[in-house]
């Protein structure tokens, strides 16, 4: 099975999936962050989310490896980051609890998949940066912008790795990643 | 009066409706001098001594007024007067139609000031200053180059318009994946699929201005109606660059467009050029359309492209 | 003045031999001078014949029972004291019953229940009553090897999960475990994707064209995130009839929002309806012949 396709799909769902619950959750930080022209300035706890800006020439340049791995840490601390927002989020809002929680595990599936893949094709996975995950503490306005830039960063990682993986999924033949994966009675 | 030889002339500014005063060079402000515009001598009801006091002035003060000082009437002075206005806040508008390339901003006043207008713009991106680089007049557009993908910076864009009579500024920001907007799809066809009365076969191109397709899929938007209806169908493919049509009223002559937009960002484009098409019939049908040029003799109804003369409205294609 | 052993709660294996023993401890047999021999086993109040009886020691007597099909609890141990008066020395619970069988055919499917909103629910065949408190629990896994449980609610062979992620692949068991024993059913895997029942488009409406044989259908997809993408069948007849005309599925295998249906008999009232299912051929799964799961038919509609 194509499962570098599978790990395509996967992102564009995630990508989609995020900006109706991106917009969910800046309605809930309130104004200014969920306005469209927000721009803060990316202070101490933004500055620790991994930043999918590349330049171009060197993200054309990227070879299989180092692309997945870049996707793999990314996506390490984004989860953990995003799994404090789901439990810092009140219970009073089951609705965006639901979906924070579906997310964190789609995204969750995400990160499998890169390792799962990373793994076929032979790679070592990276070791996580030990970067400090901001604790559940209540919400600032700090703690809201940490979370506005979180947001803003996945999304684009979201993106990114869209280009990513299609450009795998075209370079790197399906055999060659055949998860070793018993599929019994399907 | 005598006309002397050459001399420098002067460029004198004012602004529409506004009362203007032009001097006569260096001369005393009782000299006795007459004015001319355009060569055409003015009555002395508009002087103040030497003076020439021009009420209210409109575009058609514009031209060039000549002083002649007495009792020699030579040319003593000469300006040219230039009625117009400040600038209007501008309006910029940024675009990139070949991600990941590059984008290039347009813009343009809001109103005319008919007077020449100088423009500067800068960009700046993650706290560093981008070179825009100006494409020649009349074309009010500059082009940056991505020198970064994938940014959460935002770009800011100052732009600011002058003239002598003043100056006025636009900043505007916005993401890198906010303005990615392809060109419209090319090479359009839209063929009769024989033997089936309801159906059209309709292939198009990627925008040749898309620089890296592979990297960079584009998904795409069809929109098709009878001519006889004007209400719009509309199907979304999420790849691929044909798509066929099965629902087609037999033996209706349909309109088809199809609109491009990166698979993961932007918004669509343009709806691409109109192309008709007739669903497959029984007899073979004789085709009457404007853009119809070589008549076909085939039993189906033939294939054909319209060449790029009519283009839809920006206004047709909303925002998904 | 005793104890048995085992000690309670005792579960047994239908058709299994058990031997349970009385111990009197001292108290009992030398100040109160019981003997074994004088005890006397009882299953709920009914005599143990004698022949079941082991007297080991002087403190110890043994019952025996064979291929145990019934076996009434509590079993107790009593001594008659002075010959007349039966006294209860100690009693024990045991329960018969069946190790779990392998839980057979085990299937899940995932029922959208709102545009974002799916359950994943997963039945198999628990097999023969065990007679025991048994226990179920459904164990999924990713490649991963990131574990999921999901614990039956209600019934025990039935456990819903509301956290669903598609293009993973997961792997699923039921394992069922009680005191005789554990087994786990054969794993299947899947991706979730390919379990999907969607919701029926919604907002069903239909308006007349220009041309009397021609009506104009339009819904609204309730499943509509990329890169999922639909197919549909498109049911008609008219409202006095009682069997209905297919639109060709060929005609309607693509992501659509509206379709115009033909040959309609001119003046006519028709009833529509609509339903879709997950279009694998076109999720880049090319060459796949996975039919999925159609939706219920949607409301019907009349134009």
């Amino acid at each position: 099975r194509q499962s570098i396709q599978q790990m395509y799909d996967l992102t564009r769902y995630l990508e989609h999936q995020l900006h109706t619950l991106a917009a969910t959750y800046l309605n809930y930080l309130g104004p200014p962050f969920n306005e469209p022209d927000f721009d803060p300035p990316r202070i101490i706890g933004a500055k620790a989310v991994p930043s999918a800006t590349v330049d171009i020439q060197e993200w054309h340049s990227l070879n299989d490896n180092a692309r997945l791995a870049a996707n793999y840490q990314a996506y390490s601390y984004l989860l953990r980051y995003l799994r404090t927002m789901d439990r810092a989020t009140p219970a009073a809002l089951p609705t965006l609890h639901h979906s924070l929680a579906h997310f964190s595990a789609s995204l969750q599936g995400l990160l499998g998949s890169i390792g799962g893949i990373m793994a076929s094709l032979g790679y070592s996975l990276p070791t996580p940066e030990p970067s400090v995950v901001p604790q559940i503490d209540p919400p600032t306005f700090l703690r809201k912008m940490d979370d506005f830039w979180l947001l803003k960063e996945l999304q684009t990682w979201l993106w990114r790795s869209a280009k990513d993986f299609n450009r795998l999924r075209k370079r790197v033949p399906p055999s060659a990643v055949m998860l070793h994966l018993e599929s019994r009675g399907f | 009066a005598q006309r002397p030889s050459q001399q420098e002339t002067h460029i004198h500014y004012a602004q529409l409706g506004t009362d203007v005063t032009l001097l006569c060079g260096s001369v005393d402000q009782d000299a006795a001098v007459t004015w001319t515009a355009n060569s055409t001598d003015l009555d002395a009801s508009h002087l103040n001594g030497s003076r020439l006091v021009l009420r209210n002035v409109d575009l058609s003060h514009s031209g060039q007024y000549t002083c002649y000082e007495g009792p020699s009437w030579h040319v003593k002075y000469r300006v040219n007067l230039r009625v117009g206005l400040p600038p209007k806040e501008p309006i910029v508008m940024c675009r990139s139609n070949n991600y990941p390339n590059g984008f290039y901003c347009s813009w343009h006043l809001p109103s005319p000031t008919y007077i020449n207008d100088t423009f500067n713009i800068t960009v700046v991106h993650d706290s560093k200053e981008i070179v825009c680089k100006k494409e020649m007049p009349p074309k009010n557009r500059c082009y940056i180059q991505f020198l970064q993908v994938f940014s959460t910076k935002k770009y800011k864009v100052t732009l600011t318009a002058s003239n002598p009579l003043g100056s006025s500024s636009t900043t505007i920001s916005f993401d890198e994946f906010a303005i990615v907007k392809p060109d419209p799809p090319e090479n359009v066809v839209a063929k009769p699929v024989p033997n089936n009365a309801r159906r059209l076969l309709v292939s198009w191109q990627y925008p040749s201005s898309w620089p890296d397709p592979d990297s960079f899929p584009l998904k795409f938007f069809l929109r098709y109606r009878p001519l006889i209806i004007d209400q719009w169908q509309h199907v979304e493919l999420s790849d691929g660059t044909s798509h066929i049509i099965t629902d087609a009223y037999a033996g209706k002559e349909y309109i088809i467009q199809v609109a491009a937009k990166d698979n993961d960002i932007g918004t669509w484009s343009d709806w691409s050029v109109a192309v008709h098409a007739t669903p497959w019939t029984e007899e073979p049908k004789h085709l009457t359309t404007e853009a119809q040029g070589a008549e076909t003799t085939t039993a189906s109804t033939s294939a054909f492209v319209v060449p790029p003369t009519t283009r839809l409205s920006d206004s047709d294609v909303t925002d998904r | 003045c005793g104890y048995i052993l085992p000690e309670a709660p005792v579960v047994l294996p239908f058709g299994s031999n058990f031997t349970a023993f009385c111990i009197l401890n001292d108290h009992c047999s030398s100040n109160v001078k019981i003997h074994a021999n004088q005890i006397i086993w009882k299953t709920k109040n009914v005599l143990v014949p004698k022949e079941q009886y082991h007297v080991i020691n002087q403190t110890v007597s043994s019952v025996t029972f064979n291929d145990i099909s019934m076996l009434p609890s509590p079993l107790t141990c009593n001594v008659l004291v002075a010959g007349t008066i039966e006294q209860n020395i100690y009693g024990i619970e045991i329960q018969l019953g069946f190790p779990p069988e392998k839980p057979k055919n085990l299937s899940c499917i995932v029922i959208q229940t709102q545009p974002n909103r799916f359950i994943q629910t997963c039945t198999w065949e628990l097999g023969r009553d065990t007679f025991l408190n048994t226990n179920y629990s459904l164990k999924s896994k990713w490649p991963d090897g990131t574990l999921h449980h999901c614990i039956p609610q209600k019934t025990k062979n039935v456990c819903n999960s509301s956290t669903v992620v598609f293009f993973v692949y997961l792997e699923v068991w039921v394992e069922a475990k009680n005191e005789l024993g554990e087994v786990e059913s054969d794993h299947i895997a899947f991706d979730p994707l390919y379990r999907v029942k969607p919701l029926p488009p919604s907002n069903l409406s239909v308006n007349s064209g220009e041309l009397p044989t021609v009506l104009k259908l339009t819904w609204i997809n309730r499943l509509d995130k990329q890169p999922l993408v639909l197919k549909y069948k498109i049911r008609y007849k008219t409202v006095d009839s009682t069997s209905w005309t297919e639109v060709p599925p060929e005609d309607t295998d693509s992501q659509r929002t509206s379709f115009t249906i033909q040959e309609l008999k001119p003046y006519t009232k028709y009833v529509f309806q609509l339903r879709c299912a997950i279009n694998f051929a076109q999720i880049e799964y090319r060459g796949n012949e996975y039919e999925g799961y159609w939706s219920d038919w949607s409301e019907e509609v009349v134009g």
